[in-house]
């Protein structure tokens, strides 16, 4: 297993880099496009590779969803990019430069000769401008991503100026290399749009080094090279992503070999590792995604939060953990992933919890003999681990009915937008995807986000304004506390009880290509390359 | 039956066996029907007495090790959970069988009713029925089913609900057509002409005669009910957990195939041999009971 090294991004280490870079070319008398070409592939073959779920935007302002974004990393590009590796940084994708000029302005210089395809010309200072400030003026679902953004200034055709109202520090690590900072073409999305809003999933014009060949939903994502594209060559001629929801299919897929990479499973990871596949690399890495079982503080019977305490007491982690992911998964502390700033060392409760303690809350709440509901995700791990759950509750007496709900009808019980299932939702068994900035993981728990993501209907004041002010202290340690403070409220309010981040372990065939992943184990398919 | 029993010959010299003991004897000449016979024997026996067969509660996590190979404890080893893969199973014939009866009487019972109503009432009633009859029928079933669950949540009263309502239709037409080739018979325009009420005529000369073809298509309709409860709570959207199903079971064993076979084979098994049970059996019986339908053959 790769070792969990401390999330470290050193902006000024980096802009060192890049800019000893960029003056070793200079002194080299290489023109840039040269030395971009310089650095090409053999190239060719194609990528077949799986997604846990189909796409459904690719307009990087409105991105949503994480394996949206595994799709516009190839087709979009953006100022700077999470390094492939095992370390969290950044390195320039279609910045020559950026610089932090003081803790509101951000200087930075685009590369010349980036072009969008259609005929809309070259890659400007004025696009980037545009793709940022549409986030916040379309009140994008995604618009928290660019936090306190004020405008652009635009200095010339390549280089300008991003302005915060105050101080954001996620920016570095989620804004900008993740989906809002993705760079569109103005021209063209006002062709295509009038106003400059979303433009769901009908790019107008591309700019990264592929384009989107052809979508057959619940089929296929084919993205082909970009015959416009003039910085370094791709990998790979073509990627052909499956949608697979599925772990065992996807696991099948493979030793088929309909498949080269995929994620698999935590319980047949020792299965993979006994008996693998010819030529096939087993990695594990530790994954950002945490695990939890919520409970809505709204739902009547859910109101007391000795209730709620009962129910957090009651579940013993380990256990749940041992039947979902077969004792490969570790205890969360929190939301927060180990290795990330704000990571709490323990939780409130320990993992085992306490039956006697639980009992005495349930009686202090005079609730003896309640029943209970949980919604889950119609996947084997969660099924597993809510049995666990309602035969771990029953030993105090809580009698837990188990909804098995498929995808389209989970994601959308507790969305006021969606209907009024959510003041029937009761307890839930969520997971969700993160972001290597703890800012991503807390700011779905606000008074705002009441109905929308806070499904637990969570809403406290000292929250919220913990919440609000750590995105603006530079101060690493200072901000930590800032979320450490944070996940103890979610847990004191009982409405929480955090399981695990899983881990995220794939597979891949070492004679077809070298992969290139984020820390957590999330591919970045622009950087895999063929044997 | 009223209408054979009006043909038969009076004070015959020799006796023949009865009925009975004639569609036993046919039965046990053809080996399939009675391997039919023995599996479906076995299969609604092992869930009438499931209670007292299971040696651990299906439900009681942690009985063994997870995923444990069969041992003398564990007849067919433990599921994910380390609950008992036997007596999972045994209890999961009984939700079979539960939903097969309820569903499938609760059809035969309104597919009778209509069938009755619309074969022997009115045109523009037949017709209107019919018309219901047909987009019901329009619907694929598993569509109609995954719909259903959507709207009303994942049960064992969801499953029994679609079964019933998707085979409404097909007994209802059946019951018509069946009534309107005897409506016109002389026994019945006799009976008219005594006076006797609809509610007589349908209830006492009809039924009788539209009911055994009926039963014989329910019987073969039973390894369907099963397979769809299985399919349904295979997808994850039939019982509840944690009540046992076949379905359920095989779905669990699929997603630990890497892990052991087991449960896979457990939960399989008992899906094919009563599927093959209940046809075998179905056939039979309709050989033995349609004559018009072997001369056919």
């Amino acid at each position: 297993m790769k070792s969990r090294k401390g999330y470290s991004l050193n902006r000024r280490e980096f802009l060192q880099t890049s800019a000893m870079t960029t003056a070793g070319i200079m002194a080299a008398g290489m023109p840039l496009s040269q030395a971009i070409w310089a650095a090409e592939g053999s190239g060719g073959g194609v990528l077949r590779v799986r997604s846990y779920a189909d796409i459904n935007k690719l307009d990087p302002g409105f991105y949503q969803n994480a394996y949206n974004v595994d799709v516009m990393n190839c087709i979009y590009s953006k100022l700077i990019h999470y390094k492939p590796g095992s370390e969290w940084e950044t390195e320039l994708q279609a910045a020559e430069w950026i610089e932090q000029v003081d803790p509101t302005h951000i200087r930075f210089k685009l590369r010349e000769g980036i072009m969008f395809t259609g005929g809309y010309g070259e890659m400007t200072a004025e696009d980037v401008k545009f793709s940022f400030e549409r986030v916040i003026e379309h009140n994008s679902p995604v618009k928290d991503d660019w936090g306190p953004l004020d405008h652009v200034e635009v200095e010339d055709d390549y280089t300008g100026v991003i302005v915060l109202k105050s101080p954001f520090e996620p920016l570095w690590n989620v804004t900008l290399p993740y989906g809002v900072g993705h760079i569109v073409s103005k021209k063209a999305v006002l062709e295509a749009t009038e106003d400059g809003g979303d433009f769901g999933m009908e790019p107008p014009s591309f700019s990264g080094p592929y384009v989107l060949d052809e979508w057959r939903p619940n089929q296929v994502v084919i993205l082909k090279r970009n015959p416009e594209w003039t910085g370094p060559k791709p990998g790979f001629d073509e990627i052909r992503i499956l949608p697979i929801g599925d772990p065992r299919t996807a696991e099948t897929a493979y030793r088929s070999g309909d498949l080269d990479f995929t994620h698999i499973s935590l319980s047949t990871l020792d299965e993979f590792k006994s008996d693998p596949p010819q030529d096939t690399v087993i990695e594990e890495r530790p994954s950002l995604y945490y695990v939890y079982v919520g409970m809505n503080t709204e739902n009547p019977k859910l109101q007391d939060i000795n209730v709620r305490r009962a129910v957090q007491w009651a579940i013993n982690v380990p256990q749940l953990l041992d039947v979902g992911y077969f004792g490969q998964a570790e205890v969360a502390t929190g939301m927060v992933a180990p290795g990330l700033v704000g990571h709490r060392e323990q939780a409130l409760i320990p993992p085992e919890g306490d039956l006697e303690k639980a009992r005495e809350y349930l009686r202090e709440a005079g609730a003896e003999g309640i029943s209970l509901r949980i919604d889950v995700l119609n996947e084997s791990k969660f099924t597993a681990m809510a049995e666990m759950l309602q035969a771990q509750l029953g030993q105090i007496g809580i009698t837990l009915e188990i909804d098995v709900q498929d995808p389209g009808s989970f994601w959308s019980i507790g969305m006021e937008s969606e209907g009024d299932r959510w003041q029937e939702m009761e307890l839930i068994l969520q997971r969700f995807s993160m972001v290597p900035d703890p800012y991503y993981a807390t700011t779905f728990f606000t008074c705002e986000q009441v109905g929308n993501w806070n499904w637990e209907r969570f809403c406290n004041e000292r929250f919220d304004e913990l919440n609000a002010e750590a995105v603006t202290v530079q101060d690493e340690e200072e901000r930590a506390e800032m979320y450490r403070e944070m996940q103890d409220l979610l847990e004191e309010s009982g409405a929480y009880r955090f399981l695990t981040h899983e881990g995220s372990p794939f597979v891949y065939r070492e004679s077809v290509m070298t992969p290139a992943t984020r820390p957590d184990g999330r591919p970045l398919f622009r950087f895999f390359d063929p044997v | 039956m009223p209408a054979t029993d009006m043909t038969r010959s009076e004070g015959q010299p020799m006796r023949e066996p009865s009925a009975w003991v004639q569609h036993w004897r046919q039965l046990c000449r053809n080996p399939l029907g009675l391997l039919g016979l023995i599996l479906v024997v076995l299969m609604v026996g092992s869930a009438l007495l499931a209670n007292v067969i299971v040696p651990y509660d299906p439900a009681q996590v942690m009985v063994g090790p997870r995923l444990g190979p069969p041992t003398w404890h564990n007849l067919m080893g433990t599921d994910q959970l380390g609950r008992d893969t036997f007596s999972r199973v045994i209890m999961g014939g009984q939700v079979a069988l539960i939903v097969a009866l309820a569903s499938l009487s609760a059809a035969l019972s309104l597919g009778l009713l209509l069938g009755l109503v619309a074969g022997f009432g009115p045109r523009w009633l037949d017709n209107g029925l019919l018309l219901l009859l047909d987009s019901v029928r329009a619907f694929p079933v598993i569509i109609f089913a995954l719909a259903v669950v959507t709207l009303l949540g994942p049960s064992l009263y969801t499953v029994v609900f679609v079964v019933a309502i998707t085979s409404i239709p097909v007994y209802a037409r059946v019951v018509r057509t069946q009534t309107q080739a005897l409506r016109d018979h002389e026994y019945v325009l006799a009976e008219r002409a005594m006076g006797a009420s609809t509610r007589r005529i349908l209830g006492v000369h009809i039924m009788p005669n539209v009911i055994g073809p009926l039963l014989i298509l329910a019987s073969m309709d039973v390894p369907l009910v099963i397979a769809l409860e299985a399919g349904l709570s295979f997808l994850g959207m039939g019982v509840r957990p944690p009540t046992p199903s076949w379905g359920t079971i095989l779905n669990n064993g699929y997603n630990y195939i890497q892990n052991s076979p087991w449960p896979v084979i457990a939960g399989g098994i008992p899906i094919i041999l009563t599927t093959l049970g209940f046809t075998f059996l179905g056939e039979a019986l309709r050989d033995i009971f349609d004559p018009k339908l072997r001369r056919d053959l």
